[in-house]
Formats: structure tokens, sequence, C-alpha cells
């Protein structure tokens, strides 16, 4: 189960957090989620769960 | 159409079929409406001759929930702009009479030459919604005239990088911002009347949006639009439905970044999942150097263009239609540039490809309804200096039409911008009347155009020279001028013809490529070259790939291309077994 989190930037940061899945860049909330053992960050819960039925497969990890 | 149109419900929570209409039609005049008022009233070519804008409406979430027939490529980038614009400045943050102006590639924007300007409309004291208006700048600054800079290594050489700032507070403008953009343009007065003219379209919008909420209620407006997005979604996902099951791929090259001489590889899978459509391009070559990296919006745009072409033209074009379409960017591609690489040809030559490489992914189980490969290329020619004739520095940015892919059951468009762009060709009597440039030519190339039952559309030949006491300094941004690079075929159909750029200096017999005369690194890439009294530029487009067997073109049509000068006596009876002549 994954949770929002804030982006924090100072005004002289150009944000640069993509998402694992889709690789949009996320401007305030990332949605972050443990898969496999480790922290992914997500646009979505949308992206999170496509992570885990479509590149968690074809990356030779095992969904959980 | 899917079979749950919105009246298949009788209950009173459902707007019946002719209130959704009556409403769709209203957002999609709106914005038409919008696009009136920016042509007529902006400074430049590219907007009142190119049409290089478009304009949309967003609800309160940042949805899109309106648009018309303007460029497909700032359609779809516009959602990315306008949420992530509603997002980092906070919805509340929005009063009435503001215009928010926005082109950072790196916040949801396509290349740094489109500028957004974002407007809320408030009805009853509550913000509605946002109307939009995303237009190509013609002039932004950076290295180059023209903003195009092709041998761009960083976004700092692009142009005057903008984040989502308030333009305009309460409908009073902030002029120190106002000085900072123009001081940073080459052309500080279009940039000046073409920013008023977007924001001009944008008052109209809200005042017919206004007016249609207080003619039909704003409960009815909003569920409306939360209607229809529910119906296109709905109308997509069966559209995709009766795709069969499966992942496609397809493979395409550019020939260059501008930078490094060196081809670059784009790859994509289609895996179509039930009503779902995920499109992967993991595979495809990492980030380059030059400008031809597109950013996430730009790819994104490009997908959901391509598959537009490929189902029912009728499905309301809004943000519903988008959500069954899944698109995955590996970030620091060329397909999802990272911060602070280079841009601004991602938009014009990487774009067409991205979305033909769906298109033609999906080839085999649609083969009645994709096209074969366009020229691809805007063929971005950008120029200024000091006419002779005002003594006001000028600078413009140029468009080319190409080829069309040929289609199933038609040949491709002749002439015609990238079907990405949907843009106009910038007439002759503009050049001359605006800029220090003669055209000596303009024609299509024969046989440019992909041999095949159904034959592409040929590309074009502009010749243009410098004007007496004038002086400019030209770049350009051109892709497939090279005989491996050339628009693909189907179905046993030929390849387009390539494009072109070549010089001829004044006492030259001959042109000559622009490494051979001024030893640029790449033929169809390059910054800052001047040109002066009597140099001639020949701008040559690509041509569309064919589609079919071109020895089953029906005769007729064969004949009427050989009498047209379209297609040459010799290719005619070399490619096609024609038999007389």
């Amino acid at each position: 189960m994954g949770a929002w989190e804030p982006v924090v930037t100072q005004v002289w940061d150009t944000v640069v957090t993509p998402c694992d899945c889709c690789g949009q860049v996320v401007p305030k909330q990332l949605w972050v989620a443990d898969v496999d053992g480790e922290r992914r960050q997500f646009c979505s819960p949308e992206c999170e769960a496509l992570y885990r039925r479509y590149i968690v497969p074809r990356s030779g990890q095992v969904a959980p | 159409m899917p079979t749950d149109t919105p009246d298949a419900d009788n209950s009173h929570d459902v707007l019946d079929p002719v209130q959704l209409t009556i409403v769709n039609n209203a957002f999609v005049n709106i914005c038409r409406e919008m696009g009136i008022t920016m042509m007529r009233t902006a400074f430049s070519p590219i907007f009142n001759e190119g049409l290089d804008f478009s304009c949309v409406l967003f609800d309160k979430d940042g949805d899109m929930i309106g648009q018309a027939e303007f460029c497909p490529a700032q359609l779809a980038a516009s959602i990315f702009i306008v949420r992530w614009t509603v997002e980092e400045l906070g919805a509340n943050s929005f009063e009435p009479g503001d215009v928010v102006l926005h082109n950072d590639p790196y916040r949801g924007g396509a290349h740094i030459p489109e500028h957004s300007v974002i407007r809320p409309v408030f009805h009853e004291g509550e913000l509605w919604g946002f109307v939009a208006n995303v237009g190509h700048l013609a002039e932004i600054g950076g290295k180059a005239v023209g903003s195009f800079a092709a041998d761009a290594t960083e976004i700092f050489q692009e142009g005057l990088r903008i984040p989502p700032i308030k333009l305009v507070s309460r409908d009073r403008n902030n002029m120190d911002l106002w000085r900072l953009i123009m001081a940073n343009h080459r052309t500080p007065r279009n940039t000046w009347g073409d920013l008023n003219a977007q924001i001009g379209s944008l008052r109209v919008a809200e005042r017919r949006l206004i007016e249609l909420l207080e003619r039909h209620g704003g409960d009815l407006v909003t569920r409306a639009s939360q209607e229809l997005m529910d119906y296109s979604e709905r109308w997509m996902r069966a559209e995709i439905a009766e795709i069969p099951d499966g992942t496609y791929r397809f493979t395409d090259r550019m020939e260059d970044d501008g930078v490094v001489a060196e081809p670059v590889t784009l790859e994509v899978a289609v895996t179509v999942d039930g009503d779902e459509l995920i499109v992967d391009w993991t595979g495809t070559d990492p980030q380059v150097r030059g400008p031809i990296n597109a950013t996430y919006g730009v790819t994104a745009g490009a997908v959901y263009n391509a598959i537009f072409h490929l189902t029912d033209s009728s499905i309301p074009k809004n943000s519903g239609a988008y959500r069954p379409i899944r698109i995955i960017a590996p970030p620091g591609t060329v397909v999802n540039v990272q911060y602070p690489g280079p841009s601004v040809g991602g938009n014009t030559e990487t774009h067409p490809k991205l979305a033909d490489m769906v298109v033609g992914a999906l080839a085999p189980v649609l083969p009645d309804r994709v096209a074969a490969a366009e020229g691809a290329s805007c063929c971005n020619f950008l120029f200024g200096g000091n006419h002779p004739k005002t003594g006001e520095y000028f600078a413009n940015y140029h468009l080319e039409g190409c080829g069309w892919g040929a289609k199933s059951y038609d040949d491709g468009n002749d002439a015609t911008i990238v079907a990405n762009g949907n843009c106009r060709n910038t007439p002759v009597e503009i050049f001359e009347t605006r800029f220090p440039l003669r055209t000596l030519e303009y024609s299509l190339i024969p046989d440019s155009g992909g041999a095949g039952r159904h034959r592409g559309g040929l590309g074009t030949r502009r010749v243009m020279r410098v004007e007496e006491g004038a002086e400019i300094t030209a770049s350009a941004l051109f892709d497939r001028t090279k005989d491996e690079f050339r628009a693909w075929g189907l179905d046993g159909g030929g390849p387009g013809g390539y494009g072109a750029i070549l010089v001829k200096r004044a006492g030259d017999d001959a042109f000559r490529s622009f490494p051979e005369a001024f030893g640029t690194v790449s033929a169809s890439k390059f910054t800052n070259i001047v040109l002066r009294a009597g140099d001639e530029v020949l701008l040559d487009s690509p041509g569309g790939g064919g589609y079919g067997d071109p020895r089953e073109r029906d005769r007729a049509r064969l004949e009427r291309d050989v009498a047209e000068g379209l297609v040459t006596p010799a290719s005619a009876r070399e490619l096609y077994g024609w038999e007389q002549g």
C-alpha cells in the first residue's frame, strides 16, 4: 500500500522526479510504494498498478 | 460508437444526448472563436498564416473538456501543461482576470517556443475551469535567430525558459515581467502583439463560457462536461477492444541529432490488453546531445494523435478519450528528455516519427486504417536580420509542408505540414512582403511520393534568394535528408523521396550542401549561417511512403500522374510497370 509524499524543492530547483513507471515528472505529490523491498515513486496509484502488472514481469522480477 | 450511449440510462442523474451535444458543440465553438480571434489579431505570420497555435478548455481539475481543429501536438501537450500549472501554483492561487504564462519543457511543456497562456474562469464566485492558448512564438531569444538552435546542447541555448508565472494579475499587466521577457527576445514588438493576441483569445473564451454557464446553469454544464469525458472514454475503450490483443513492435531511425553525426534509434512496443493500450518506448536510444529529444508531453501527444488517426474521428476529444491509453517513456531517453537537455526539434522532427511508429506497429492488425510514413519533418528554416527597406529587425520561423503517407484506400496528401502540426503553408506573398527573400521556385518534386497502389504524397521544392541590400542569419533543422532514412512504405509500397537544404552562393554555378559550403557538422541541422545578397537557398521537403504494390496502381490514375508531372515516365515504367510512353 502506497502513500502520497510531497516533492520538496527550493526556488532554485528544477523538479526532476520522474515516475518509475511512465517516466512523467511529478510536480508536487509523489505516490510512494514498496515494490519487492525497493522504494518506488509514481505519479499515481494507477501507475503503481501498471508497474506491478506490466514492468515488473518484463524486468525478470516477481510481482508480489 | 459504444452501445451504452448516454441515453441508455433514463434516470434523472444522466443528461440526455441533446443536452450533451449542445454543450459539446458549444465547447468546440468557443475554441474555434478563440482561434479566429488569434488569427486576426496576432502580429506574426506563424500565427495569422501558419496557424501554429491551439485553443483549449479545461475544467477546474485540469481535465480537458473541449478543443477544436488546431495543432494536435499542442492539443495533447496542453493536457500536461495545464495540469502541471494548476498543481504547481495551486488552484487556490488563481483569481479572476489572471493570466499565467508558461513555456518550460520540463514542466509538462512541449518545446520551448511553445508559449501557453492560461486564464481561470469563475462563475458565481467559484473557480469553474480554465481557458488556454498554446502558441509557437517565432522568436524567443537563445543562441539562434528564430530560436531553433539545431546544434544546441542544453536548454539555455534554446531561448528564454519561463516557469508558470502570472503575466497578468486581476486584468493588470505585470509590466516587470513583460519587460524582462521582451528584453530577451530579438523581435519584442512581435512578442508583445502575439502574446496579447493569445491573451485576447482567452478573454473571448471566458466571456463565451460564462454566457454558456448562465444560459444552462453551472450544474448542468459541469455534469455535461463530466459525462462527455466518461462517454469519450467508453467509446475509446470500445474502439481499442476491437483490436486483437497482443504486443506489436516497430523501429525507426533519425539521421542525426545536429551535434553528433550518428543515427538515432527509436523503438516502441504497443500492447493491446482488452480495452486498454500500453505504448512502451523502452529500448529507444538514450537522450542525445542535440535538440531532437522529445519531452514526455511531446511523446504522449504523438501517441494520442496516432491513436486518434486509427479510431473513430467522431469521438469527442477530451480527457476521457485519453484515459485508456498508457504511455511509458523512460526518463533520460530521446522520448523523455531530462533537464537540462535540449528539445526544440523533438516536437517537429521526432514527434511525427513517433506517431508514425505507433501507426506502423498496428499496421498488421489494422491494415485498412493505417497510412505509410509521412515526410515527418517540419523542415524548420529560421532566419532574421535587418530589413533593408525598413531598417527594422525581423525574424521568422518557417515550416514546410511535406508528403503524407498513402493509405489503403487513397494517395497521400501533397505538400502538407506534418499530420501532427496541422498548420498551414506560408504563402509566397507573405515571404516577399515581410522579409527580404525573393521566391524563385515553389513546386512539387516529381517522383518524391513513394510508389504504390496508392502513391505517397509529394514533397515540395522552394528556392529563395536573398534580396539586394539584405543579409540574413539562417538556421535549419531538417530530418529525412538521406536515402536510408526515407519515409517507409507499407504492404509493398515504396519509400518517399528524401529532403534537402542546399545553398548557392552569389556567383556560384550550382547548389552545394551546407557542410561543403560552410563546414557544418550536419547537412540538415545547423545554426546561424550568414547569407548575403544574391545567395540562394533550396529547401526540398521529403515525400510520403507508398501503400501496396505499385504495379497494381490504377492505370488511369498513373497516366494522370504522368500527365501532370507528378511521376516521371521513367519511374512509371521502372516502378509501376507502365508500358506506354
